[in-house]
């Protein structure tokens, strides 16, 4: 078995689309139709194009449980999916001129340092750099 | 979205981590001052003799706090940092020879074996898939 997919819940698929392409500079593999307006669509690191792929997953439109539990954590403020950077400075300081709103500014602990953005789809989003 | 000022779930459970496991700020700046070091010199011949001189630790506390601060061992580590490298090296044309001995592997079996294990393909063959790769990128 392999670890090739990372799913990610959102509320508007072509919203999500946009913030993770334009804003978070990850590119499309694959996007293909299924039905009922829903798309399976995966995005790749530019620079890591044959590494896992993040799955735009419409779960909260039609589960209602996946919704709730999205809720749950973002008022929590719980990151449940983060992404590695070189560095987290220059990335808070790169989305914060796109106005990405952070709820953790850049806090190191540890071996790593990290910084926490709303993704404007439903999800708290954790970036981490190792120290 | 919870207001600013207040400290969220998770920050209160960050600040509680942060308190019972990652209050020896010594401690964590020598080990990531290990890892900077293998970092920069992964292509030598690195082990814990080596490391623990650097930093004046003993080799065994130095073995125990890497592995409790960044979860896997030094030599972990250094194996990860080597073939990530080749990867890089191997994608720029570098022959499997040249790479396995540039970042610091001592024999092409060795390497071979744990690039195959890492990857899942021999490093001539990942070579081979990115010189096509890029060809179809070009030519398609």
């Amino acid at each position: 078995m392999k670890v090739t997919l990372i799913s990610i819940p959102v509320r508007d698929q072509e919203k999500a689309l946009k913030f993770y392409t334009e804003k978070l500079g990850f590119i499309i593999k694959k996007d293909a139709p299924l039905g009922g307006g829903n798309r399976w669509i995966t995005l790749v690191s530019p620079e890591w194009q044959d590494g896992p792929e993040l799955l735009l997953e419409p779960a909260p439109n039609h589960f209602e449980p996946s919704k709730v539990f999205q809720d749950a954590l973002m008022e929590a403020g719980i990151p449940y999916t983060q992404f590695d950077v070189d560095s987290v400075d220059e990335e808070y300081d790169r989305l914060l001129k796109l106005d990405v709103a952070f709820s953790v500014q850049p806090t190191e602990m540890g071996t790593v340092k990290f910084a926490v953005f709303n993704d404007t789809c439903g999800n708290n989003i954790q970036i981490v750099e190792t120290l | 979205m919870p207001h600013l000022l207040e400290m969220t779930f998770y920050q209160e459970k960050i600040n509680h981590i942060k308190a019972s496991c990652y209050s020896n700020d010594q401690q964590i700046q020598t080990i990531i001052e290990t890892r900077q070091f293998i970092d920069t010199n992964f292509e030598k011949d690195l082990n814990l003799n080596v490391l623990s001189d650097v930093n004046s630790t003993s080799k065994y506390h130095l073995h125990r706090l890497f592995k409790r601060y960044y979860g896997l061992t030094p030599k972990q580590y250094l194996i990860d940092k080597r073939i990530e490298q080749s990867k890089k090296n191997l994608k720029k044309g570098m022959s499997v020879t040249e790479t396995c001995f540039a970042v610091g592997f001592e024999s092409l079996g060795s390497f071979s074996k744990l690039f195959k294990t890492k990857t899942g393909k021999s490093p001539s063959k990942f070579q081979k898939e990115q010189v096509s790769r890029s060809e179809l990128d070009t030519n398609f």
